[in-house]
This record gives structure tokens, C-alpha cells and sequence, in this order.
């Protein structure tokens, strides 16, 4: 891996209540992201993680500490427009909502918003407009109204509209959360194909165990800190940690931890089913022999 | 007892028109008395017609909606009685919140009832005990809640009617593992307090499986399968061929089987799972 | 609701479909001139057969086009009976107890004549056959100039676009509040007018909830997707003049010359003096 593109300097964010009063929402995060890394961040709602994304995102300015994206410190007070825009056309983002992200009338003038605002002549626009709806496999689409499609395959055009500008990094803020399980599978491996072929940095904010599982890398973040960062395979490995941050243990986790507590000594990855069964399956060949 | 029973439901949206949809085709169901009744489907099924058709939101084109054995089309002027009795928390509730404070939000169902104001209080007092929202929280605007106490406070809206049927479509929809698991908290409370039947539209197995009695299988405007948890995940294959995932644990114990390991392949909650394995592994469980 | 469509855009395959939008907007500003210059009896005849000629090539069923000069039925046949009794001039015509002249009725019919021509003048050009982001485009470009004084030309497009865009998405939410509302007992169709007004609270306060609620999300989203107004973007569909565009506002042209020519030396009225009536 490359350096560090996002370096996350002890950040902190507090909001005003009513009275005056700070409340802390992140405290002291440190986190760097290299270049064509694939993280997940993982909370749940209210743990701080959708304010780190709009802190990433420049919506937020933190009460103490520094972003730094490929070497420009974007929590910085005298960062001048340009240089925001430079930023913008590195690190983009796809929300929540696919509705609230689509801006035009038809699908392909939606994808060439981002290029048009870029200021690519319209041969180069039409270039990327093709080629990113070919990378979500949405193509035959190009000439439909945005609000007749799914919300999956919405959410696909907001991502097509995205790597139209040819970003460096996306940040997916829950951008699986409001679709159908169909809808969120394909936008998963829309990630998967954009981080793997494309190259790009990918970080998905969200609290499904099953987006997380699907990347290099996740940090789990409750009450505005880092509790644990590492592999699929090492967080999936400790279910009360996970339990104790509000989130949901695969049940083959649970399974095989409920197991242990018997005292059947399972050791190893067991975050899908697959694996989960072959443990299980090892075990009873080598051990008891059956 | 049977507390609502479709006959041969049909429904078409558009009718006569380039549009025209058939969203519901020759659908013919019983839902017990009592029981939490499960909807799965994916999209476009034609689950979300079905449930708007249970309160009268939706007109049948044709076939009749029974509820306490009368059709609640018999009467068209008296179908709020039957809204009344069969309460819809639609999808995303939390954005039908309008009034003020979260109190006078809960009271605007038992209000239309026509309810003295004696009886509404009593009602927002159990409505909100129900889904777990402090008395302080009532006060307050919905916009200075989290999502998952407006999702509350919006299901307390059609608790707070005390219907005898509470149909849910996609409760926990967008919300993380605490606000899911404290929405069906107070869904399986209501059930068991008042004895109501529950219908739920869901997308996660693994949530259905803890949660149902009875499964509703639906497919291409069609029930395709009927019957309790185990009937139905058994038939994982079948489940997987029109779209439709099987819980974690049954998938695993099927693999397993599979292997040629000797399990039950009908298992579909962790605890069962792990006696069934323990059974395997000989502890004593 | 979801299948709704906005304007009235009628798709079919003809020249005047794939017209520039902005020799559209031309086109449309021309006619209507033309109707205005129109005043002798050949000039409304030449106004008569030039929409007969256009409705054709637009290939738009005729039906269609009726549909949309209805609502405006009412305020023609006003019009007619106002120019039939108060315009006064050339012959007298005496029925029972009314009198009408003969430049009354002329006047009747050419105003209403006008009209027609308007609405589908501008309906064929603007509606029918260009749809509304075309439209949009076309506006948008053509005005550029006045950005030069300081009207926002590229944020009234912008804000055209978005309003189309969302249009269909609040209609449905429209849709899925009034269930809801109507789930929890709310009635829209009984009871006295203030009590049907005040029943629109619980679906236009959570309407107006998200709407706000969108915009915001789509002005950060369009913030991220690096929009900083019209200055520095440009286009994937470039609008290009073609041949049939110049061709289109030549015979345009010269037809509203024809017709001016017409009022320099044609007489005014020729049936009315030579006393045919």
C-alpha cells in the first residue's frame, strides 16, 4: 500500500445544546486510509459515525484536530474555494437516500451532472457517462426517468454520477440502509468491483455486519471513539465487543461462540457460513474422527 | 380462530390503462387469531398491496377481505371502523409525524375515533409504554428525537388505537440493530399483553425467524408458501429460486447436512442450532 | 401516481420534434407575432392553413390538440359575444330585437382565431413536441445573454430542472402520507369546508417536512458532485443549429413578411365595403 490518503489526526466534534453545554459526539480519532484500501467503519446510530462522514465531507468543522486529505488539511480555516474543489473531485461521496441525490430528469444527464460541473467538453462527457453506467451495469437505462427505476438501481446512478468524475475515493454514507436486499446486494458489489478493478479508495460507513464483512478492513466506532480495527476476520472473532457496541454478531459468530462456551475448542474464521461449516466440519473429521 | 381471511383477492392498479399492473393475483389467505404473521417477499411482489388491502386502504377489484368473518367492504362508509381495528404502521412511519409534540401526535388517532379527552390521555400513556417512550420525550417535538424514537412514537400513534390486528410494514426498515431490536420489543408486548395478531412485512430472515408463528411466502402477485418457520425455511431451495434468502443458521446447517454431517436442516434459530450441534459434538446441553 | 407525466409532451417521430429547442422557442415567439400582424381576411385565411399545415407535420393527433384548446372554450365563446354586440361598423344586422354589424362579427371570429392560433402555436412548438428539459436547455441558451445583466438565467434553468425532477417523488410521498393519515382514522371528504381545510394539516406539514428535508440533502449532494452554479460548466448535449433549424425560421420569416405585406396593400375588410355581407 501507498501512503496514508486520509490521515485522521485525534479529531474530536461536540455540538451546542440548548444551554450552552458541548456534547461530545467524537473524541480523539485517529485513523489513516491508504490509498485502494477498502474500510468499513461500523457503528451504530448515534456512535459518531455519520458525523465523521460529514466531517470527511467538509458539511462539519471539528471542535479540535485535522483531517488530512492527500497531504491538504481540509479542517483548515484558510482553505480557499479552489482548493475545496480540488478536494471535492477527489473525495466524493453517495448518501443515504438515493431520491435526494439525483438531480436531473434523465439518467444519463444525471451521471453527466458531476463531468458537466467539472467542466469536460461534451466527447469526454459522453465518454465517462457511457463508460460509468457500463461499470454499474446500468447502460440500458441512460435514457429513463430517474424516479420510475428501484431505489437500488437509484442508488446505482448516484454511484455512476460519482465515478463519472473519476474519484480518487468514495465514502458511502449508509448508502445501503434504505434499499431492499436485492437493491443493497448489487450496490455492494458495485463497491467491491469499484475498489478490486477500479482501484479506488472505498469507505463504507455503515452498521450491516455483512457490508463489513466484504471488506479489508474494518473500525468499529461507539461513543465517538475507535474500539477496534482489523480484519473482517479478527472483529468478527470477538462477538461481545461487537454486542457491547450496539451492533449484530453473525449468527455463525454467535453460534460458534456459544460452542467454545461448551468447551468445544473451534479455533478460526468463521464470519460466513462457508467458513463457519468447514470449522465445524474440520473439527469433527480431525477430532472425534467421524 | 381465523381474525382475517382473504378471498381470492385480486388487485390491478390502473386498470385499463398502458400501466395497468397486477399486483395481486387469485390471493387466498387465513391469519389466526393471535398469531405474528410474517409477509416475506421481494420487491414488487405485491406484499405492500396486501397489507393496505387488510385495513381497507386498498379497494380489492375483486374478491372479499374478511375481518371477524364480515367483509369490511359491506359497509364502504364505515371502512374507518375498520382502520380503526386493523392498525397500519405503513413503511418509514416516522414521516407522517405532524403535530407539535410527540402526545398530541399519538392522540390524533383515538381523536378521530372520537374518544373523550379522558380516554385519549389514558390511551397516550399506554401507547407510549407500549414502544418505550419516557413521558418526558412526549413533550417534545418529533424533530428533536432520533429516528428510532420517532419510528416509536409513530407506532405508538396506531397503538394508541388499540387495534385488534397491528400490521406492520417493514418496521425496522434503515435502523440499526438497537432501534430494530426495541421496535420488536414492543411489538411482541403488545401481542402478548392484549392478545392482538400481528402481521409484519420484512426483508431479513434472520429477523422473521425470531419473531413469526406463521410465514406467508409471496412471489410474482402470488402466495407461493404458507405455513410456521420451520415449513417454510425447510424449503430453502425453493426460497432461493424465486429471490428470497434463508437465515443465516439454516443456511449453515444445510450446508453442514450437505457435507454429510448429520443435522437437522430445519433449524433456524441460534439457540436450536446450537443444541442440535451439541447434540453432535455429545455435551450435554 | 407513479406513472405520471409532466407536460404534454406527445413523442413521435417528426421534423419538428427534432428541432433545436431554441427554433422552437423562435418558432413560437414568430407565430405568435404572426397571429398579432394578421388583419385582413387573406391573412387569416393564410393563418388558418399555416396551422392546418403544422398540426400535419408535427404528426400530433388532431384530438389532442382539441383537448387542449377546452379549457379555454369558455373565455372564447366571451370573447366572441363581447367583439359580436360592441363592435360596431359596416353592415347592420337586425335579428329580433338585437342589432350586430357585420365588422362585429368579423371581429368575433378573428379574435377567436388568434387565440386558437396561440395555443397551438405555442402548444405544438413548446409542449407537444419538446420535451420539458429540452425546453429547459433551450430557454436556458437562448437567454444566456441576459446573464450579462445579472439575471440568473442558469439558476431559473436549475431550479426548472430540479422542480421536474421532483415533482413524480412528492406526488407518490403525497400518495403514501394520505394512507397513512387515512390509517389512523383521518377523513378528507366529509364535514364543513374549514374542517376539510383543517384535515390537509396532517399531510402538508410532513409534506412540507420533507421537502425541506430533500433540498437540503440535494444541495449538499450537489455541493459533493462539485456544482458551483452555471460558471465553468459545460454540457453533455451540446445544442447545434442545423440546416432544417434556419430552413424552419426562413419560411417563418418570410410568412410573417407575407403578412405584413399583406396589410400594406391589401384592403382591410374587402368583404365588409364592397357590401357582400
Amino acid at each position: 500500500m501507498e501512503k496514508n490518503f486520509i490521515e485522521i489526526e485525534n479529531l474530536s466534534y461536540a455540538y451546542d445544546e440548548d444551554e450552552g453545554d458541548k456534547v461530545p459526539v467524537l473524541n480523539g480519532i485517529s485513523l489513516n486510509i491508504s490509498k485502494g484500501e477498502y474500510v468499513a467503519v461500523l457503528g451504530h446510530n448515534g456512535s459518531g459515525k455519520s458525523t465523521l462522514a460529514k466531517l470527511l465531507n467538509m458539511i462539519l468543522t471539528p471542535t479540535s484536530g485535522k483531517i488530512i486529505v492527500d497531504g491538504v488539511d481540509i479542517t483548515s480555516d484558510e482553505l480557499t474555494e479552489d482548493a475545496m474543489f480540488e478536494l471535492r473531485k477527489k473525495v466524493v461521496m453517495v448518501f443515504q437516500n438515493p431520491d435526494n441525490q439525483l438531480v436531473a430528469t434523465i439518467v444519463e444527464e444525471d451521471v453527466a451532472f458531476g463531468p458537466e460541473n467539472l467542466g469536460y467538453p461534451s466527447e469526454e462527457i459522453r465518454k465517462r457517462v457511457d463508460e460509468a453506467l457500463r461499470t454499474v451495469g446500468m447502460s440500458e437505462y441512460a435514457h429513463h426517468e430517474p424516479h420510475r427505476l428501484s431505489g437500488g438501481q437509484k442508488q446505482r446512478i448516484a454511484i455512476a454520477g460519482i465515478i463519472a468524475m473519476s474519484p480518487e475515493c468514495i465514502i458511502f454514507d449508509e448508502s445501503t440502509s434504505m434499499l431492499d436486499p436485492s437493491g443493497r446486494k448489487d450496490v455492494l458489489n458495485t463497491m467491491e468491483k469499484l475498489n478490486k478493478e477500479k482501484g479506488i479508495t472505498v469507505v463504507t460507513i455503515t452498521h450491516y455486519m455483512n457490508e463489513a464483512a466484504q471488506a479489508d478492513r474494518v473500525v468499529v466506532i461507539d461513543d465517538g471513539r475507535i474500539l477496534m480495527d482489523g480484519t473482517p476476520a479478527e472483529i468478527f472473532s470477538k462477538p461481545d465487543v461487537l454486542r457491547n457496541a450496539g451492533l449484530d454478531v453473525p449468527q455463525c459468530s454467535a453460534i460458534v461462540e456459544e460452542l467454545k462456551k461448551l468447551g468445544v475448542p473451534l479455533d478460526g474464521d468463521c464470519y460466513s457460513t462457508e467458513l463457519c461449516a468447514e470449522l465445524i466440519c474440520n473439527y469433527l473429521t480431525n477430532v472425534q474422527g467421524l | 380462530m381465523t381474525k382475517i381471511k382473504l378471498e381470492n383477492i385480486s388487485y390491478v392498479y390502473s386498470p385499463g390503462t398502458p400501466y395497468e399492473v397486477t399486483a395481486l393475483n387469485d390471493v387466498s389467505v387465513d391469519i389466526t387469531e393471535g398469531t405474528i404473521t410474517g409477509i416475506i417477499g421481494h420487491t414488487g411482489s405485491g406484499k405492500s398491496t396486501l397489507v393496505q388491502l387488510l385495513n381497507g386502504l386498498e379497494k380489492p377489484s375483486s374478491g372479499r377481505v374478511l375481518v371477524d368473518g364480515t367483509d369490511i367492504w359491506e359497509k364502504p362508509k364505515e371502512i374507518s371502523k375498520v382502520r380503526f381495528k386493523v392498525g397500519l404502521v405503513m413503511q418509514y412511519p416516522e414521516y407522517q409525524l405532524f403535530e407539535e409534540t410527540i402526545k398530541e401526535d399519538i392522540a390524533f388517532g383515538p381523536r378521530n375515533m372520537g374518544l373523550d379527552e379522558a380516554e385519549i390521555e389514558e390511551r397516550i400513556a399506554l401507547a407510549s409504554s407500549f414502544v418505550g417512550l419516557d413521558e418526558e420525550l412526549l413533550e417534545k417535538s418529533p424533530f428533536d428525537l432520533s429516528g428510532g424514537q420517532k419510528r416509536r412514537a409513530a407506532i405508538a400513534g396506531i397503538i394508541a388505537m388499540k387495534p385488534d390486528v397491528l400490521v406492520l410494514d417493514e418496521p425496522a426498515a434503515g435502523l440499526d440493530p438497537l432501534g430494530r431490536d426495541e421496535i420488536f420489543k414492543s411489538i411482541v408486548k403488545y401481542r402478548n399483553e392484549t392478545g392482538a395478531t400481528v402481521v409484519i412485512v420484512s426483508h431479513s430472515m434472520e429477523d422473521m425467524a425470531r419473531l413469526c408463528d406463521e410465514l406467508i411466502v409471496m412471489a410474482h402477485s402470488k402466495v407461493v408458501m404458507q405455513g410456521n418457520c420451520r415449513e417454510v425455511f425447510s424449503n430453502a431451495g425453493e426460497l432461493e429460486k424465486i429471490g428470497l434468502s434463508i437465515p443465516q443458521v439454516t443456511k449453515l446447517m444445510m450446508l453442514l447436512k450437505e457435507k454429510g454431517v448429520c443435522v437437522d436442516g430445519g433449524v433456524y434459530t441460534v439457540k436450536d442450532a446450537v443444541s442440535e450441534l451439541a447434540k453432535l459434538f455429545k455435551i450435554d446441553h | 401516481m407513479k406513472n405520471i407525466s409532466f407536460g404534454q409532451y406527445y413523442p413521435a417521430e417528426s421534423i419538428i420534434h427534432r428541432l433545436d429547442p431554441r427554433t422552437k422557442v423562435i418558432l413560437a415567439i414568430l407565430y405568435i407575432v404572426c397571429s398579432f400582424v394578421c388583419q385582413s381576411a387573406i391573412g387569416f385565411t393564410a393563418l388558418i392553413f399555416s396551422m392546418l399545415a403544422i398540426i400535419l407535420i408535427s404528426k400530433i393527433p388532431i384530438k389532442t390538440i382539441l383537448r387542449s384548446i377546452k379549457p379555454v372554450i369558455i373565455i372564447m365563446v366571451f370573447m366572441a359575444f363581447l367583439n359580436l354586440f360592441l363592435v360596431k361598423g359596416g353592415v347592420e344586422l337586425t335579428v329580433w330585437k338585437i342589432t350586430i354589424y357585420s365588422k362585429g362579427i368579423y371581429t368575433a371570429v378573428t379574435s377567436v382565431l388568434r387565440v386558437i392560433s396561440l395555443i397551438i402555436g405555442t402548444g405544438i412548438f413548446l409542449t407537444y413536441t419538446t420535451t420539458p428539459i429540452e425546453l429547459t436547455d433551450g430557454i436556458e441558451q437562448l437567454f444566456g445573454f441576459l446573464k450579462k445583466i445579472k439575471i440568473p438565467v442558469h439558476e431559473f434553468a436549475m431550479m426548472m430542472t430540479i422542480a421536474l425532477r421532483f415533482i413524480p417523488t412528492l406526488m407518490e410521498e403525497t400518495d403514501k402520507i394520505i394512507s397513512a393519515q387515512k390509517a389512523r382514522g383521518a377523513d378528507f371528504t366529509n364535514g364543513s369546508i374549514v374542517k376539510r381545510a383543517k384535515a390537509l394539516i396532517p399531510i402538508l406539514v410532513p409534506l412540507f417536512i420533507s421537502a425541506f428535508r430533500r433540498a437540503d440533502e440535494l444541495a449538499i449532494a450537489m455541493e459533493c458532485r462539485c456544482y458551483r452554479g452555471g460558471e465553468g460548466r459545460t454540457k453533455l448535449h451540446v445544442l447545434r443549429y442545423r440546416t432544417r433549424d434556419f430552413i424552419s425560421m426562413f419560411i417563418f420569416i418570410a410568412f410573417l413578411a407575407g403578412l405584413i405585406l399583406i396589410n400594406c396593400f391589401g384592403v382591410e375588410y374587402p368583404f365588409i365595403e364592397n357590401g357582400w355581407f
